[in-house]
């Protein structure tokens, strides 16, 4: 019913929107993690094993890879709890840079090969879904408990939440092992529908490109991810669009100066090559950051759309 | 209570010491907080008031002592957990949750008592109904309720708690820390930046908090305030004890005034 | 063998040295990771590269050149992607920095295409041989404008009044402001020496490997940061002594253990250090761990 471009392209986005929330989920807590990459190869490198080598379905070896990815999450996750702010970030940094040293020295995976011929599934698009749909339900029910105002209140300020009896302890390393989990869901959707991977695939600039999406999106509202997400995925898309619409327009209206250099100029901009997207993109998040550090969607915003039946965090 | 209040210990502090470097904040005291006492803690300013509460609270660990809250050491217990054991506080600079509203910021020192365990917190978020809430969600936000009322601050309910005014946030403060259901209060000077008539209801409002069967420490400087509702005073000066006593005792102490020579406070 | 191997460290090192350098004169004023700096490395590298190339210029005509360009594009920096950013959100300075990142290497990318380029030889090559060790002559070329840089910043930092508002703003924003500092100032001042040092490590590098990539910043990045850590946060001196041991640390575990683990080790280093020892070997000047 899609077409394979239109399905590649809603699964790639939907990986995103799950790594996105792989990032929220500790950020909730206040953790900045850029190990969201290495969660994400451990995830698709677990999940590709057991598919390619000991020969297990894709939704049980994609649910195993997610928990494995949560425990090495809550192995990590468990020293992270010692340090705070640019020291997370370099810890969490370390460790995705590890994870590609580790998948390039082993040759079981491929070593410096990568990893080849994954059995490609055809139905990654249904199992993207349902994971968007239940980390969407998943995070709008925590948003309105006890544990997310805890959650938030540790993001707010730690030792008044420590000292108010919030197990600051406990709740940080969930949040993150949950984080891990859910990357390493999306890795392992990654890795059955990309077919090919190596130690390059999941590197630090993947790590950073998630934490964006979620700064971009909004990181004090449950729905900043899937829209951060969504946007900057889809961007180079718009453009591409944008390009076509372009060329659809009459000759007459743009062949005389200087409009005409202007087409010439937009039309040659807008194509669909990697390094003027890139530029268009990082352009952007300079700009997001200027003009609405938040991100596009706020609690604030959210709280005055009339539709809004309860206020978020507020049961 | 009753009984409790007639001879029990809440507090005992042994040889409490804490260094900063070669400083010492803290030197060897011994302190003993009567069951259902208001005790007053006071001292010049780096006295080390607030280095004791941290220690007590856990937010520091001390270099050498030990602190027995109710009959038992607490000095391994986290911070989280002296709380749960009973022990609550407020913070002299005043550290809410900025973007909390009044009740959520209540709830939050309730959460520890509805839910003891981190994974039954996790069940009841994702098994609760669509749209309906949980149990204890009801009964958290009618204790913090009653709480608010209890101070006077039900009215800003629905504000963010960095909107209100300077005394409502230190009310707010006292609310959190009696949501969490604490033996023992620590008040880091609640009267700091109120005006007269505020300080005099707080006066009021401590004594009520005493008779909830909860034992305070009071770290303040308005002597007026001190002198009027403490059942006995400790006066540190240089992270030494320098006396112990009731609020008559204390007044013509000595030691302590000369202590305060120098400082602009009418003991 | 092993004495030629730390003469190599010391050559890898020098260049990790003068990255970090900037890193951490730009994390002590501003507490942020500035990881654009990285490609600022890449540019000086290109800048020194066409300058050889078309403008015909000597090495030495390169390297001030592409300190010239690359403390512009340090006041570039500031004015785009860090004065008009909000800061009372820690979050938001780095995101607009990675976006500068971001645009810098696909510049690069889209102007010269994504392969290796050959960097001149600009020096003529000769070897040197001081018992079992061999030099050539741009390695010495390299340590000596590397050790000369490190002396002049160490003496600028340490000496002169723009040095000591530098060394107060560090310590504290707010002490400096009242103690007459205009901290704007030298926020910019710190982005125009780091930024310029590490476009003459750029040019060195391409000295050192012949050739340069859009993609080298990345990697400088990385191991910059690394540095800066072992050497303390904010800690010029720190950042000088740890970037020749990391470079050393490197080359030996990829001499005597292999290649593959050289970056292992480097990054183990920097998760041990985090975890035991978070003001770095030789201590930090911005303890504040927000």
């Amino acid at each position: 019913m899609l077409d394979g471009y239109t399905q590649s392209i809603l699964i790639f986005t939907g990986i995103n929107i799950i790594a996105a929330y792989s990032f929220y989920a500790p950020f909730k807590t206040g953790q900045v993690s850029l190990g969201q990459a290495g969660f994400m190869a451990v995830g698709a490198y677990a999940s590709a094993i057991l598919t390619q080598k000991f020969g297990l379905p894709f939704p049980v070896a994609l649910a195993i890879g997610g928990v494995v990815a949560g425990i090495v999450g809550v192995v990590v996750g468990f020293p992270a709890l010692r340090i705070k702010g640019v020291y997370l970030l370099l810890l969490t940094l370390g460790f995705s840079e590890i994870v590609q040293v580790i998948v390039l020295s082993w040759e079981y995976v491929g070593g410096a090969q990568g990893f080849r011929y994954i059995s490609f599934n055809p139905h990654t698009l249904t199992y993207t879904a349902i994971i968007i749909v239940a980390l969407i339900l998943f995070f709008a029910r925590i948003e309105r408990s006890s544990l997310g105002r805890a959650m938030d209140s540790i993001h707010q300020d730690e030792v008044a939440a420590e000292v108010m009896g919030v197990d600051v302890v406990r709740i940080k390393l969930l949040a993150f092992g949950i984080g891990a989990m859910i990357a390493g869901l999306a890795g392992g959707l990654y890795a059955h529908h990309a077919t090919f991977m190596d130690s390059t695939t999941f590197n630090i600039m993947l790590a950073v490109e998630i934490l964006t999406f979620v700064v971009v999106g909004g990181g004090s509202t449950y729905w900043g991810p899937a829209l951060g997400a969504t946007v900057l995925t889809l961007l180079p898309e718009f453009l591409r669009t944008l390009r076509e619409w372009l060329e659809l327009l009459p000759v007459a209206w743009t062949n005389f100066f200087p409009v005409n250099r202007v087409y010439d100029f937009l039309h040659a901009f807008l194509d669909f090559e990697n390094a003027k997207r890139l530029i268009v993109y990082g352009i952007i998040l300079i700009v997001m950051m200027i003009v609405r550090p938040d991100g596009l969607l706020t609690r604030d915003s959210l709280r005055r759309l009339p539709f809004t039946r309860w206020k978020p965090g507020h049961a | 209570m009753l009984e409790q209040t007639a001879n029990g210990v809440c507090l005992a502090i042994e040889g409490l010491t804490k260094r900063f470097g070669g400083f010492y904040a803290l030197n060897d005291v011994n302190v003993e907080v009567a069951s259902g006492h208001i005790h007053a803690l006071i001292g010049p300013n780096g006295a080390g008031k607030t280095t004791f509460f941290n220690l007590i609270t856990g937010v520091l660990s001390a270099d050498a002592g030990r602190i027995l809250f109710e009959g038992r050491l607490v000095d391994d217990a986290r911070p989280s957990n002296r709380t749960v054991k009973g022990i609550a506080r407020t913070f002299q600079n005043i550290r809410l949750f900025p973007h909390l509203t009044v009740l959520e910021t209540v709830m939050i020192g309730e959460h520890c008592r509805s839910y003891p365990s981190v994974w039954k917190a996790l069940g009841k978020a994702v098994l609760q109904r669509p749209f309906g809430e949980a149990q204890e969600e009801r009964t958290m936000r009618a204790n913090a309720l009653e709480l608010l009322e209890f101070l006077g601050l039900a009215g800003q309910r629905d504000a963010k708690a960095s909107d209100l005014a300077y005394g409502d946030q230190r009310k707010l403060e006292m609310a959190r820390a009696l949501a969490t259901k604490p033996r023992l209060l620590l008040l880091d000077e609640p009267a700091a930046g109120m005006n007269p008539h505020e300080t005099q209801e707080l006066d009021e409002v401590i004594t009520r908090i005493r008779d909830r069967g909860v034992t305070i420490v009071l770290v303040e400087h308005d002597m007026r305030l001190v002198m009027d509702i403490s059942d006995r005073v400790t006066v540190l000066n240089f992270g030494t004890k320098i006396a112990d006593g009731n609020p008559k005792e204390i007044q013509n102490n000595p030691t302590v005034i000369e202590a305060y020579l120098g400082e602009d406070v009418q003991l | 063998m092993i004495y030629q191997q730390l003469i190599n460290g010391l050559m890898l090192g020098a260049s990790y040295s003068l990255v970090a350098i900037g890193y951490t004169l730009i994390f002590g004023v501003l507490n942020l990771l500035y990881f654009a700096h990285g490609e600022v490395f890449m540019v000086g590298a290109f800048v020194g590269l066409y300058l050889v190339i078309y403008a015909g210029v000597d090495i030495y005509g390169a390297l001030l050149g592409a300190m010239i360009a690359c403390g512009a594009l340090g006041i570039v920096a500031v004015f785009v992607a860090v004065r008009p950013v909000s800061k009372d959100r820690p979050l938001a300075p780095l995101i607009s920095t990675i976006g500068l990142t971001i645009v810098l290497q696909n510049l690069a990318v889209y102007l010269i295409g994504g392969r290796q380029l050959a960097f001149p030889e600009t020096i003529k090559q000769q070897l040197y041989h001081f018992g079992p060790v061999t030099i050539s002559s741009v390695q010495i070329f390299i340590l000596a404008v590397a050790v000369t840089l490190m002396v002049l910043l160490w003496l600028f930092i340490e000496r002169s009044k723009t040095g000591r508002a530098i060394r107060a703003t560090a310590e504290n924003h707010e002490t400096a402001a009242l103690l007459g500092v205009d901290v704007n100032r030298v926020v910019l001042i710190t982005f125009v020496i780091g930024s310029g040092i590490a476009g003459i490590a750029g040019v060195l590098d391409g000295l050192k490997n012949s050739s340069i990539s859009p993609f080298m910043g990345l990697g400088a990045a990385v191991k910059g940061l690394i540095v800066m850590l072992l050497g303390g946060l904010g800690n010029v001196p720190g950042a000088m002594v740890a970037g020749l041991m990391l470079g050393m640390i490197e080359i030996l575990s990829a001499a005597y253990i292999g290649t593959t683990e050289r970056d292992f080790f480097s990054f183990l280093i920097l998760i041990l250090i985090l975890l035991y020892k978070p003001t770095g070997l030789f201590g930090t000047r911005t303890i504040d761990q927000r």
